[in-house]
């Protein structure tokens, strides 16, 4: 019952929003209904980790369809999380923009439509669903990204809506092949995850293959994978700091959460190059992002490729297919999820204190806004994978796998790559934070008008918000608490079934 | 034997006997279609008659070849006559002298001296038309060519006879996806060969835009008589090619016999008259496209062409 | 019985010819009114196809699906369209493609051809009355769909990509997924009307802000090193 309550607060509140009260009435529904979703979803979680599958039950018609294990309990969690800080924030954030308070309700009837539609990703069972959920998580934000409505947001919008789509037309011929396969199998068991896996030693591999790369690529293409990711850094730059956080902290997971659950049926097929072609997708990923890291000159444009350098590495451990190595993607996925949206939250407040995106144009951020210059730091060291932080623990998971499979040339290119985009991250945020030069100077240079020589104070739901998401981003680097633990051990077995 | 000759002369006369009268039709009905009376569709015959019996005045400067070509423009289209189905579902004596290329390849010939005398004169419309009509041959010719290799490809033959037959048994095999964009592929071409609107207006009069017609400017009295004829029956020849072979196999004779061929030339001539319906209809509803387009019209003609080729191994 | 079986097959397959034939036409076709109305004789020739499978096997699942399809797609998508997006893009004519037409149908021939070699190990594989050519002409959809989207810079051309690639994922899907639940199909196609919605009002933002439909010129976000980008705005 629980998961049904689950879809259907944010659509309740996605109509309550709609409602002409104050200013506040928006905000507020949204943030009580994040909290509400957060509190079931760890509720679930914590089912989870004790072993349970949840199901709905209304197990008739399309609830039947309705089923959370641990895998999906855990994706829910982060979501809730993302979406709760991403919540707050938004209100403080918002509120900063000069936007009327209709153009407010369509932020926000957006905001819980998009995370109605990833919610539903984890929820359903069936994959072809899970592909219209997919698409929905396109469809639902694609307003958003385009919110502030300049010729670049716009622009952005329609690459990422039309590169999504393009994507999901690819991934929709990849299911529907999958549902051939699976009917080939002769299974007569309804078609969900639980029983794909099952069924596979009798699907067709050539089938399957063929199925499993159609759906890599075009869900690839969503998640931001290298060959594909051409609207990411623009998508995940130009839209508000908070659906950045969205987008970039949970959206390319839960994607990445569908392709995670072929490889199980992969496995079962012989002679399957699915693992291979996770590894080289995933390490042109990283390096390309790596590279790139190097010479962005936008602050949330490196972030966003910063996202695509997680991804590349995700399905890296994936594609290495031991137990210890989907741990630590799990690891990775849970540390990107708080890490990145915590990123977009700071990148988000810098906008506010100096109204740019150039990197080249700010400098010495310190001294005009302690508190963003300081979660600027904060969220470079921590996505850049600085020890003792989340993203560190996790990466450092995932090399030990590597390195206890023997995988060693893998791990060296990982390593290797990682190093760069560490170096890259840094750099480009030293020279924002600590450099000489003021920003009032740059500001005035770049045609931006700041009040100059006064001191920025942070909206209070910003700072709320910042302090929230970081406590799991240095908690989780040196302590994972034991239900975390245990869910996350159930979900490798999922994965490594 | 003698009998399959004297078939395959019947169906000579018939092409020769109608092809002008196929033309008189079309250009009635056009001018019905736009609420004028028209000339009787006898006209074509009567203007035959004026040509042959008026004097023939042949440039000074000009070769052999301008006085060669009105019979070659005649003959071609009554040599592919001998081999193709226009009255018969089954081959008659001179069928053996070649399959659809070759009769392409025929026709092809009495094109080319038609050029070859429109330069001959060096009068400065002559060489325009005979480029133009280069022009959409050269864009014309690799659809011919992929026409007949997807017909022969499905048919396993470029044999017309052949090739018939297996468009109709089963009847079913009349929806083969090939066999339907071929037609539509082979009719777009027929407009393009044949100088039909889309392409080309054949009753315009002014020469700057004409393709067809101004190869045939210089030409007079007997000369123009013969180029006029031959025309007709070379639209007549493609439309029974069209007709008899890719599109309604069916009301031709089946037996060797005078009752039966007699019987076959009012269905055939039937089948020429709802096509000429149809001409009617295109040639009313469209409008003549720049001289640069017809390059995407013929490119839409080949696109069709590849598709049903392509249909046809994605098929079997 | 036999020859009726016979003959389903043949429509079948017309339609799935024609079917190409309007993925081949997408990619050429200049004015944006044309290619919508491609789009919707593609979407009548795909419920044929599912209404001619569904007689030939007697699936009344694919009788849903030519029946879901012959609503949403030829009717309401072009009218939604119309309710959403600014009227300039029916008068639209795109002359500047990214590729000239015959080189893009070439190109396009070239995707047709790799279609069939990746449709035949999937032929090889599913069981002999799942083999038709649905499959390859589907994928070819498929792909030509995602070539359109590459080479067009109109919005209607770029929509009707999307929506095309879609259909060709379901010419093929009729063919070897007959019995995918109702609902996914009913979920799809209304999926298709969002992608409408969205798109229409997106193209809307886009024609108030530079004046035009042609989205595709929108083209400023890139990686550049920090000087060029001084360049540009300078």
């Amino acid at each position: 019952m629980s998961v049904v309550l689950l879809l259907l607060l944010p659509v309740i509140a996605a109509a309550l929003v709609l409602l002409p009260f104050r200013k506040l009435w928006a905000p507020a529904v949204t943030i009580a209904s994040s909290l509400v979703i957060l509190v079931l979803a760890a509720r679930i979680a914590w089912q989870a980790s004790q072993g349970e599958s949840v199901t709905s039950v209304l197990g008739t018609g399309f609830f039947k369809w309705i089923n959370v294990d641990s895998l999906s309990a855990l994706i829910l969690l982060l979501i809730a999380f993302v979406s709760t800080t991403a919540a707050i924030y938004s209100a403080g954030y918002m509120a900063h923009g000069d936007y009327s308070s209709w153009r407010l309700r369509i932020y926000y009837v957006n905001f819980n439509a998009f995370v109605f539609s990833m919610l539903a990703i984890p929820v359903l069972s069936e994959p072809t669903l899970v592909w219209i959920a997919v698409a929905l998580t396109t469809l639902t934000s694609a307003l958003i990204v385009s919110f502030e409505n300049t010729r670049d947001a716009l622009e952005a919008a329609w690459k990422y809506v039309v590169l999504s789509l393009m994507g999901a037309g690819m991934a929709l011929f990849g299911f529907l092949l999958l549902f051939a396969a699976f009917e080939a199998s002769g299974s007569t068991a309804a078609f969900t995850w639980n029983d794909l896996g099952n069924a596979a030693p009798g699907m067709p591999p050539v089938l399957l293959m063929t199925a499993f790369l159609f759906i890599l690529i075009g869900l690839g293409t969503k998640t931001g994978l290298v060959p594909m990711h051409a609207w990411l850094p623009d998508a995940h730059s130009q839209a508000p700091s908070p659906v950045c956080a969205l987008l970039s902290g949970i959206e390319t997971s839960v994607i990445l959460y569908v392709i995670m659950r072929l490889f199980p049926i992969m496995r079962a097929v012989p002679g399957s190059h699915a693992a291979t072609w996770a590894i080289v997708l995933g390490l042109i990923s990283v390096g390309t992002a790596a590279f790139l890291l190097l010479q962005v000159n936008d602050y949330k444009r490196m972030f966003a490729f910063s996202t695509v350098e997680h991804m590349g590495i995700i399905l890296t451990a994936i594609g290495l297919g031991a137990s210890n190595a989907n741990y630590g993607a799990l690891e990775q996925v849970v540390s990107h999820s708080v890490t990145k949206s915590f990123c977009f939250f700071a990148a988000g407040a810098v906008l506010l204190a100096v109204e740019t995106r150039q990197i080249a144009s700010v400098r010495g951020l310190i001294r005009r806004s302690p508190a963003a210059g300081a979660a600027l730091v904060f969220g470079g060291l921590a996505i850049a994978g600085a020890p003792p932080l989340a993203v560190f623990l996790s990466e450092f998971s995932i090399m030990k796998a590597g390195l206890a499979e023997g995988s060693y040339a893998v791990i060296g290119l990982l390593s290797f790559f990682i190093l760069i985009a560490f170096f890259g991250v840094m750099m480009q945020i030293n020279r924002m934070v600590f450099s000489a030069g003021n920003t009032e100077s740059a500001g005035v240079a770049s045609g931006v008008s700041s009040r100059p020589g006064k001191k920025f104070h942070l909206p209070f739901s910003c700072r709320l918000a910042l302090a929230i998401s970081g406590a799991p981003v240095i908690l989780l680097g040196f302590y994972i608490p034991p239900p975390m633990q245990d869910l996350l051990a159930h979900a490798t077995a999922i994965l490594t079934k | 034997m003698a009998d399959r000759i004297a078939f395959n002369m019947i169906q000579v006369l018939v092409v020769m006997a109608f092809a002008p009268l196929a033309s008189g039709v079309l250009s009635r009905l056009k001018e019905l279609v736009q609420s004028k009376r028209g000339p009787s569709i006898f006209q074509p015959y009567r203007d035959l008659w004026k040509l042959f019996h008026k004097d023939e005045i042949v440039s000074e400067d000009s070769s052999w070849i301008f006085l060669f070509t009105p019979y070659m423009i005649f003959i071609t289209p009554i040599f592919v006559t001998l081999l193709i189905p226009v009255l018969t579902n089954y081959p008659l004596f001179f069928a053996f002298m070649g399959d659809m290329i070759g009769g392409g390849f025929v026709l092809a010939l009495g094109g080319f001296f038609a050029t070859l005398a429109a330069i001959d004169t060096a009068n400065p419309y002559g060489p325009m038309g005979a480029s133009r009509t280069r022009m959409v041959g050269f864009l014309a010719e690799p659809v011919f060519m992929i026409v007949f290799f997807t017909v022969s490809f499905v048919a396993g033959s470029t044999i017309p006879y052949i090739v018939q037959e297996k468009w109709v048994t089963p009847v079913a095999n009349f929806f083969m996806p090939s066999h339907v964009l071929l037609m539509l592929a082979f009719l777009m071409l027929i407009l393009a060969e044949g100088g039909r609107i889309p392409v080309d207006n054949p009753t315009g009069h002014f020469e700057l835009a004409m393709i067809d017609e101004s190869k045939s400017l210089e030409y007079s009295g007997r000369g123009f008589a013969l180029v006029k004829w031959g025309g007709f029956m070379k639209m007549f020849v493609l439309m029974s090619i069209f007709l008899n072979v890719l599109v309604t196999p069916w009301g031709l004779a089946a037996e060797v016999s005078a009752g039966d061929i007699l019987l076959s030339i009012p269905q055939v001539l039937l089948k020429i008259f709802i096509f000429l319906l149809l001409l009617v209809v295109i040639e009313s509803s469209l409008s003549k496209l720049r001289l640069f387009r017809i390059s995407e019209f013929l490119g839409a003609a080949f696109i069709i062409c590849v598709a049903a080729m392509i249909a046809q191994v994605f098929t079997y | 019985m036999n020859s009726t079986n016979q003959l389903l097959d043949n429509l079948n397959a017309l339609a799935a010819a024609l079917f190409l034939l309007t993925a081949f036409g997408m990619v050429a076709m200049r004015q944006a009114r044309g290619v919508l109305n491609l789009f919707i004789a593609q979407s009548l020739l795909l419920s044929a196809s599912a209404l001619f499978l569904g007689l030939r096997f007697h699936s009344d699942h694919l009788y849903g699906v030519a029946l879901v399809d012959i609503i949403i797609k030829p009717v309401i998508i072009p009218w939604l369209l119309r309710r959403t997006a600014p009227a300039e893009i029916y008068t639209r004519r795109e002359v500047n493609q990214a590729l000239n037409i015959p080189t893009a149908l070439l190109a396009a021939l070239a995707l047709a051809i790799l279609a069939y070699f990746l449709a035949q190990p999937i032929l090889g594989a599913v069981a002999p009355q799942f083999r038709n050519p649905n499959v390859p002409i589907g994928i070819a959809g498929l792909l030509l769909g995602a070539f359109t989207i590459t080479v067009r810079r109109e919005a209607v051309p770029l929509l009707v990509g999307l929506l095309a690639m879609e259909n060709g994922a379901f010419l093929a899907g009729i063919a070897i997924a007959r019995d995918l639940p109702l609902i996914v199909e009913l979920a799809v196609a209304s999926d298709g009307l969002i992608v409408v919605f969205i798109m229409g009002v997106l193209t809307r933002a886009v024609y108030r802000q530079i004046g035009s439909t042609a989205v595709g010129e929108l083209a400023s976000l890139k990686e550049a090193p920090e000087t060029a980008g001084e360049e540009r705005t300078a």
